[in-house]
């Protein structure tokens, strides 16, 4: 597995207490937000916003980035990896 | 008049959903833990992951003093509580002085005292008046007052309680602070559904609620609760009493038993609750509870003098008396 993945998934375990959630039960593609995914809500949008600051230093300043980047595990990693190396250039 | 109609807790004890508990009751040792219920069996898995243990405590409570009612939709939800939501606080702050940056904001939203009646009021998709009370050792009395208010205004029911959680910290502040307890602080949560109408369902009344705080005119005050509600204190059958037998606390026992009121017929409640805030809600559940089981039980009178400066009475009568 990616390991970028891989540490996502652990990390919004943690930060979103997800009690009954294991790594392997997260799909790359699931829809975070949706009753069939992971159905997160508002308030763990914030948490997913400190936690981008918190692992990855990384501000999420423009609301509708963040809409997209949240949108599954897969977009979150991409997002990383794109402001990651931005910030390099 | 106003009518218990329900009344549930979720304590050191084994009060939640265990009618009789009064009679198999052990004193509070350091060791006693929180007797819990299998929180997601009232609550939804989504919501109890962000869930702090009185917040759990709460809302299980609740929605289980509801289901006894009968599912009633109350008009008010009306939560006291002393010290509020001390793991959420304790948490918030410990991020705050370790993490630079953006704060997580769960711990935050819900450190303040107001969340226990919001997160009640959610659980149950209620919108009606949602109040909290927070005035140290008498909360759960001041919430009763509201209550009893509201009821006198229209109301048809009321859910009541009070909830506060111990954590490890107020041990260390009790510890630097050179306070020894007679009992060790504790979690716990009451709640009753306060009704405006008897019913079948009735489970006692109560009858009166007054608090004085920085008691001044100790023997006046109690000479006008027992006036105005029309009782000779030798008629009480039981007193629950918190507090020691010095100061204020001193001098209400002396009052009592100079009046008619023997000495075996005052329970200390505080070695069966442990300490915490609002533990007089505890009390109350315990008399309502003692009614329910023995019948020669017409009139209960909950003392709390947990804080000697502060005196907390409140009547709980039977339905026949």
């Amino acid at each position: 597995m990616d390991s970028l993945k891989e540490d996502l998934k652990k990390q919004i375990i943690a930060q979103l207490n997800l009690e009954d959630v294991q790594v392997e039960d997260i799909d790359d593609e699931a829809l975070l937000f949706d009753a069939d995914g992971l159905g997160l809500d508002s308030i763990d949008a914030l948490e997913l916003i400190v936690l981008l600051e918190k692992y990855y230093s990384i501000q999420v300043t423009k609301p509708e980035e963040g809409k997209e980047a949240f949108r599954s595990i897969n977009s979150m990693a991409e997002y990383i990896r794109k402001r990651k190396a931005e910030s390099v250039l | 008049m106003v009518y218990i109609s329900a009344a549930s807790g979720i304590t050191h004890q084994p009060t939640f959903k265990n009618a009789g508990f009064s009679a198999s009751l052990d004193t509070i040792s350091s060791d006693t833990e929180l007797v819990s219920p299998n929180y997601k069996d009232y609550i939804d898995a989504g919501l109890l992951r962000r869930m702090s243990k009185i917040l759990r405590m709460s809302v299980a409570c609740a929605k289980e003093c509801i289901q006894q009612a009968g599912e009633i939709h109350p008009d008010a939800i009306v939560v006291g509580t002393g010290l509020g939501c001390l793991q959420d606080t304790e948490k918030f702050l410990n991020t705050f002085l370790s993490v630079e940056g953006l704060l997580p904001p769960t711990s935050f939203i819900q450190s303040t005292h107001n969340t226990i009646a919001g997160q009640i009021s959610l659980s149950i998709g209620n919108h009606g008046y949602n109040m909290t009370h927070t005035q140290n050792t008498l909360s759960f009395e001041h919430a009763l007052i509201d209550s009893i208010m509201m009821l006198a205004e229209g109301d048809a029911h009321i859910l009541v309680g009070a909830a506060d959680e111990h954590i490890s910290f107020l041990d260390s502040v009790a510890e630097q602070l050179d306070v020894t307890l007679p009992v060790a602080m504790t979690s716990g949560c009451s709640f009753f559904v306060l009704s405006k109408e008897k019913t079948d369902q009735t489970l006692a009344k109560l009858t009166a609620v007054e608090t004085y705080g920085e008691i001044q005119k100790l023997e006046e005050h109690l000479n006008n609760f027992f006036e105005s509600n029309s009782i000779d204190p030798a008629r009480l059958d039981l007193v629950l009493f918190s507090g020691l037998d010095i100061d204020a606390c001193g001098q209400v026992l002396h009052y009592l038993t100079s009046r008619g009121v023997k000495e075996d017929q005052i329970q200390d409640y505080l070695i069966y609750s442990g300490i915490y805030p609002t533990a007089s809600a505890f009390a109350v559940h315990y008399a309502v509870d003692k009614i329910g089981q023995d019948p020669s039980l017409k009139n209960v009178l909950v003392c709390n003098c947990m804080n000697r400066r502060n005196l907390g009475l409140t009547l709980i009568q039977s339905v026949e008396a």
